[in-house]
């Protein structure tokens, strides 16, 4: 589903990404761990072209994303990306929020796209606030809205940075419920993430990063009891101590 | 003062109309809602292209943007004066020259005001929008514009009432706006000029400070809705370099 081939990138002189390869399969889940500037968010953004790469390939359900003729934002809709910030948009309601997209690059019909939107609200609890704005929802219901609206796009994988790390700790659980929900509801995941306890229960392989290199990836039960890696083990250790 | 304002108030509200030409406070105030008017779009697209990637774009745009506010009003009403008509071969109204003028001068400066609002606005909302697949313009026209302007609508009201203030300039190039015509007020008087352009001033004070009330009002609103929120979402401010432009952001890497 999710191809990187010999993946490159660098910032100026900074080798930020280094020679990837790796491969997230249909329906699979994989965590993406590591120390922070490990590149973990650099390479889940290089996914759907947040972020260049100059070397290497990325393939995204068997589309090249660096493709010369790629409609970028046909390609861009088409992954479902959820932000640590939410970034849900203020000026609009949450109904708003979601039917965006599919109405305006999809152009779907209004009242089909207001159809989907609920059930999806529904999918993420918040059916009660269609007609909220942002401003008045709280930091795990923002980041269940924001899963909503790239859901509504129907995207073969979806892709999730940092999801939980801007929420307050008593809303970290319903934002990964909702995430469980669809891992096993068989969505195709990659999540960079520092829970390790959704890593366990529900990833299907751990990737651990560092300086821009995956040094391990393995299932989650292997990686978190028998690490291989020496940096992995002294990144779990402290994880562990606080 | 009421005597003169008694005698005179046709004149100082609409000139010579019906007449003669429409003038007057009429004129002031249809000069400086067409003036704004007709530099909203304009500033729009000058602000974008300051913060456009291209440097084909940006670098035009910010010359313009540097020269008209860095001169004088009345040497763009003498420029437009003297060498519009030289520049389509006939002559126009002094109601169109200070019209065009406006508009250059206020979309410099209405310009600077919307690009401050979209360089205000997180990062991350343009690049949420990107990531749901919608292009620059309809990141701009969904998205940004609409935040933008709205949180900068107290700036655009002061400029407004700035706008206001600028059309009373007309008078040197006999634009029959109410200081022309307290002018001619006064010169038909001879003898109460204190008076007269007292009548001129209290007129300016109460259009421009109701104004300037209705902007300071709008921003207090704006500032409440904005508390109300960031006490509900104090996690949700950006954690680290979250304010950047426009140009700089994933805009400038797409061929959109």
């Amino acid at each position: 589903m999710i191809i990187f081939t010999d993946v490159n990138k660098w910032y100026g002189s900074y080798h930020a990404l280094v020679n990837v390869n790796a491969q997230v399969k249909r329906g699979q889940v994989v965590v993406v761990c590591g120390p922070s500037g490990s590149g973990k968010s650099t390479l889940i953004r290089t996914v759907n072209r947040l972020e260049d790469i100059q070397d290497g390939q990325i393939a995204f359900d068997g589309q090249d994303v660096n493709a010369a003729g790629l409609d970028l934002n046909r390609f861009r809709a088409r992954v479902g990306f959820v932000f640590q910030q939410f970034n849900l948009f203020p000026h609009l309601s949450v109904l708003e929020n979601i039917i965006l997209s599919p109405t305006r690059v999809n152009g779907l019909k209004r009242n089909l796209a207001k159809e989907k939107a609920l059930i999806l609200l529904e999918r993420v609890g918040l059916s009660s606030k269609a007609d909220s704005y942002p401003g008045q929802l709280s930091g795990g219901q923002q980041q269940r809205v924001a899963i909503a609206r790239a859901l509504a796009m129907d995207p073969p994988a979806m892709l999730f940075d940092e999801p939980t790390s801007a929420l307050d700790p008593e809303m970290v659980g319903e934002v990964l419920n909702v995430m469980k929900s669809l891992a096993r509801d068989g969505m195709t995941m990659m999540c960079v993430t520092h829970e390790m306890g959704f890593a366990r229960e529900v990833a299907d392989q751990v990737w651990f990063m560092d300086a821009g290199v995956i040094l391990e990836k393995s299932e989650p039960e292997k990686f978190f009891t028998h690490p291989e890696h020496p940096r992995a083990q002294r990144f779990l250790s402290d994880l562990r101590s606080h | 003062m009421f005597e003169i304002l008694y005698n005179y108030w046709d004149l100082l509200l609409l000139g010579q109309y019906p007449s003669g030409p429409l003038g007057g406070l009429s004129i002031t105030l249809i000069l400086s809602l067409l003036g704004l008017g007709l530099a909203f779009p304009v500033s729009i697209l000058l602000a974008l292209a300051r913060i456009s990637p291209m440097p084909a774009v940006r670098i035009p745009a910010t010359v313009v943007v540097y020269v008209v506010r860095g001169i004088p009003l009345i040497m763009v009403i003498f420029w437009v004066y003297f060498f519009l008509p030289l520049l389509i071969g006939r002559t126009i109204t002094g109601f169109t020259t200070m019209l065009c003028t406006l508009v250059i001068y206020q979309s410099a400066y209405l310009s600077e005001v919307i690009r401050a609002g979209i360089e205000a606005l997180p990062k991350g909302q343009i690049e949420a929008s990107r990531a749901l697949g919608l292009g620059y313009f309809r990141t701009l026209r969904f998205v940004i514009l609409p935040q933008a302007l709205y949180n900068m609508m107290p700036s655009m009201i002061s400029q407004f009432v700035s706008t206001i203030k600028e059309t009373s300039l007309g008078y040197v190039i006999n634009v029959p706006e109410i200081t022309f015509a307290a002018n001619q007020v006064n010169n038909q008087l001879l003898t109460q000029p204190l008076a007269v352009f007292s009548i001129l001033a209290l007129v300016y004070f109460l259009l421009c400070f109701s104004f300037t009330e209705l902007a300071d009002y709008i921003e207090r609103r704006i500032t409440r809705k904005r508390e109300g929120k960031h006490k509900k979402i104090k996690s949700a401010k950006p954690a680290k370099s979250g304010y950047i432009a426009m140009s700089t952001a994933t805009v400038s890497k797409e061929n959109s």
